[in-house]
């Protein structure tokens, strides 16, 4: 089945005209906007008319502890720090809220970027990492929650129709960051959704935040990307911080396992998708007794392996692609290992299950959400997206969807203005219920609510949170460090 | 001023009691004197749209005393403001600028080029009256995502998001920096300046990296903890990682970041926040610095002025762009000393870029250029009291 529409450009970008047709209103599966939406919008609205020189007399999102860390794995927990960043909500103190919407607009248009085409990329180190099946999963959600909303009728404050900017991440040279200055010059996109790969992104947001425009990821799970104190950056999803904060609680506190090896990807996901899963083990007093990457794609692990043998490890955290993954693991129980293999969510894919076959029985995930919650909303969403494009829904689809809805909610109510759409979602202080369930930010905008482990039992996923599991978590202080009587260790 | 290392009041105390005559410790217990006041901005003019400029929200400006003019770069074409005339000539596409996005001025001082870097355009030489346009298409230029340039002898260095390059523009060579011959952690180049024999890059994700010119041997600062989340020491180094500018004067590197703002001495580090000095916000899009004691930062809450590092003497300027008012805070450490009604200074508190020019100052802004008329600027402090300054 074709989902694409007919390329317009020569370059990477394609176009999606996303009208209100009949087909289309078939297809949709209203994302109408609940009480809680509107009290928020009610709430927020009369305070974005500031000009171009106020700010709105709202109140800034603050949090009591970064990212729900436990004391005892906090970053040099025996000293308490000169200063703690991302416990207050980042402002937007520029001229933006001034500029009045454009008179003349035939389309509401919402930008897209994700890895689309596979290509040579300086960013991600050479070869894009066969990311291309999540951006165009990524890609379906978003337009399916685009179509849905012409099909409500469009931007309703004028009757036109929203309309999807697609542009490929993966462009020669690191060029998504000209893909993002395309997009804000000649595209004229209102916000933008997108990110998977934590290179491309952070070159993109770097752009959206000069030239000034939201951006919504469903798909990059780095920590660092809402970590650079932008305030237009806002994401969606649980990120890998989390979901290495509950792999290493199951493994060490719950388990009880004190060897702990990573077997990553040599790429930054690999590299910085474990970096709290290293921080954790070590701060619990079980370092990582060896940690080994490998190239993405590759098929002989036998030198890593080699060297991982030496450290008797008792547990295997891995980082990277479903494919590596099951790679990986099958030269792991190919030498007869029994190792526990505790990955990543991208492991949660048919690719990684046809590759490693039996061995991924027992395999076990961090997982950013629950997909077999039971919600009406949920299961409304798979039917669409089966029907739209004859496939199930994945975890990116389905955050993007989450995600192009909470811009389209945005739009709606700010108008056709980045900063007010910004001020939207940065304002709210109601999670957002989404179908992958409530979407609560943070102060730093980030995705703050639960996140799950995938395992796999009797050749099925089985998504247990982490009181389902009884997995002890390290006393968390609600109290900045910087004010603690005490450094934050508290053992 | 800095807090006094514990360590150091030790070595005092031991000092003092070992110390032949009494006197001297009698005077050290005497109140420190009164270390003076910074000079102040109290004339300003700001331009517009209203004023000829193209586009008000202003990403570069640069002095160009040769010809007694000002640059300016904004989201929507080139300007040059003449100081004597004080008209506004403007270049956008239609009149051949290659983009419309200018990040970054620089001047050949022997040649009297504009280079102007393009965001998301490449690079471009404005030259008798002509634009010659460099990309990465036709150029050995990294990234067509051009955040700042530097002239630093024959080369016009080009800070990209995804690396650094240099043009010698003698010989036509390119040079490229990414992560395979640079210490760059991440390529994503964020700043270079060239001043003293170093070129520095400000690195997102990287620190700042330092070129010793003559050798080519590269330094790199990065934040001592390592962490994002905290800044464990106030002055144990670089203060983050993601640093958005670095500027070196008189052996002196001043950095700003969006965590707060530091100096390196060569020898000592120390750090700036908005708690702890007169710095207006931590998040710093930008910096310039005029001397080892003196720079100005371009935070999203108004500019703020170091004007004495010794004594933490800082001069931060606000406004109210409704109102056409303003004021300037004059601070110690923590503490506010004056507050100056100074009338409308910066057209806007979000601060993006700054430059000096003589005894003058040019802050471009989200919403227009406002420029600091520096009649009778002195550096650092003077025991002289300002006429129109009131107590907090």
């Amino acid at each position: 089945m074709n989902t694409f529409p007919p390329a317009r450009r020569s370059v990477s970008a394609r176009r999606l005209l996303c009208a209100a047709t009949a087909a289309s209103l078939l297809l949709a599966a209203p994302a109408q906007a609940d009480k809680t939406d509107d009290a928020q919008a009610a709430a927020i609205l009369p305070h974005l008319d500031t000009g171009y020189y106020d700010r709105p007399d709202l109140p800034l999102k603050q949090n009591e502890n970064y990212a729900n860390s436990s004391a005892d794995v906090e970053p040099y927990g025996g000293v308490k720090p000169y200063k703690e960043h991302f416990l207050v909500q980042m402002e937007y103190t520029g001229a933006g809220r001034g500029i009045p919407e454009p008179e003349h607009v035939d389309t509401v248009r919402i930008g897209f970027l994700g890895p689309i085409k596979p290509t040579v990329s300086v960013a991600t180190g050479g070869k894009s990492h066969n990311e291309e099946k999540l951006g165009i999963a990524m890609m379906q959600g978003t337009t399916l929650a685009i179509e849905q909303a012409n099909a409500q009728g469009g931007y309703l404050k004028r009757h036109i129709p929203f309309e999807l900017v697609v542009h490929n991440d993966n462009a020669l040279w690191g060029a998504s960051g000209s893909e993002v200055v395309d997009m804000a010059y000649k595209d004229k996109v209102w916000a933008i959704v997108g990110g998977i790969d934590g290179a491309n992104t952070h070159i993109a947001i770097r752009v959206a935040l000069k030239i000034e425009i939201p951006w919504m990821t469903p798909g990059d799970l780095d920590p660092t990307y809402i970590e650079t104190n932008i305030p237009w950056v806002m994401r969606c999803v649980g990120d890998d911080r989390q979901l290495n904060y509950l792999l290493v609680d199951y493994a060490m506190r719950k388990m009880g396992y004190k060897r702990p090896c990573i077997l990553r990807s040599g790429n930054r996901y690999g590299r910085f998708g474990v970096r709290e899963i290293r921080d954790g083990c070590r701060r619990l007093e079980h370092p990582i007794v060896c940690e080994m990457p490998y190239k993405g794609g590759a098929t002989d692990f036998s030198m890593q392996l080699d060297r991982i043998a030496e450290y008797k490890p008792d547990v295997i955290f891995h980082w990277g692609n479903g494919a590596d993954a099951a790679r990986v693991l099958n030269a792991i129980r190919a030498r007869g290992w029994k190792q526990p293999f505790l990955t990543c969510d991208r492991a949660v894919s048919d690719e990684f299950l046809q590759i490693a076959g039996a061995n991924a029985e027992g395999v076990i995930c961090g997982y950013p959400w629950d997909p077999e919650r039971k919600d009406p909303k949920l299961a409304a969403f798979r039917e669409a997206f089966r029907k739209r494009w004859g496939v199930e829904p994945d975890t990116y689809a389905t955050h993007a969807y989450d995600g192009t809805n909470m811009i389209i909610w945005a739009i709606q109510n700010a108008g056709l203005n980045r900063a007010k759409i910004r001020d939207m979602i940065a304002f709210r202080t109601e999670p957002f219920h989404g179908v992958t369930g409530d979407i609560p930010l943070s102060s730093a905008m980030d995705d703050a609510g639960d996140v799950f482990l995938a395992i796999r039992e009797n050749g099925k996923w089985v998504y247990h949170s982490r009181e389902d599991l009884g997995i002890p978590r390290g006393k968390v202080i609600e109290k900045p460090r910087v004010e603690r009587d005490v450094a934050s260790a508290d053992k | 001023m800095y807090p006094p290392h514990p360590r150091l009041l030790a070595l005092a105390a031991l000092l003092f009691t070992n110390l032949p005559h009494p006197a001297a410790a009698i005077d050290a217990a005497k109140p420190a004197a009164d270390p003076g006041l910074p000079y102040v901005y109290t004339k300003w003019e700001q331009l517009t749209t209203k004023d000829g400029l193209p586009n008000d929200h202003i990403f570069a400006v640069k002095a160009d005393p040769t010809r007694n003019c000002v640059w300016i770069g904004t989201e929507d074409g080139l300007a040059c403001y003449d100081k004597e005339t004080k008209k506004i000539r403007s270049w956008q596409e239609k009149d051949g600028l290659p983009w419309r996005v200018v990040t970054a001025i620089d001047i050949d001082p022997r040649t009297g080029d504009v280079w102007l870097g393009l965001f998301g355009g490449g690079l471009a030489r404005f030259s008798a009256g002509r634009f010659d346009h460099f990309s990465q298409l036709n150029s050995g230029l990294v990234n067509d995502v051009v955040y700042a340039i530097a002239i630093e002898g024959d080369h016009v260095w080009c800070a990209t998001t995804a690396g650094a390059s240099r043009y010698n523009t003698k010989t036509d060579k390119w040079d490229i920096f990414t992560e395979k011959n640079a210490p760059m952690e991440e390529i994503w180049n964020y700043n270079v300046s060239a001043h003293d024999g170093k070129v520095h890059l400000a690195v997102w994700g990287s620190g700042v990296l330092e070129q010793d010119i003559k050798t080519e041997n590269w330094k790199v600062y990065l934040d001592p903890d390592g962490e994002m989340e905290i800044d464990l020491y106030r002055d144990d180094g670089n203060i983050h990682v993601i640093v958005t500018g670095a500027v070196y004067r008189e052996k002196v590197l001043w950095i700003s970041s969006y965590f707060g703002v530091c100096r390196y001495d060569g020898r000592h580090w120390h750090g700036f926040y908005d708690h702890d000095s007169g710095l207006p916000s931590n998040f710093t899009n930008n910096l310039m610095a005029r001397s080892a004691h003196e720079a100005w930062f371009a935070t999203d809450k108004g500019l703020g002025a170091c004007m004495d590092d010794a004594t933490n003497t800082w001069v931060s300027y606000t406004s109210d762009g409704d109102h056409h008012t303003g004021k300037a805070v004059i601070m110690r450490d923590n503490k506010v000393i004056q507050v100056v009604d100074t009338g409308y200074n910066v057209p806007h508190n979000f601060q993006i870029c700054v430059d000096f020019d003589g005894q003058d100052v040019w802050a471009g802004t989200s919403k227009g250029l406002g420029h600091g008329i520096g009649k009778g600027y002195y550096p650092r402090l003077r025991p002289a009291p300002a006429s129109n300054a009131k107590s907090p």
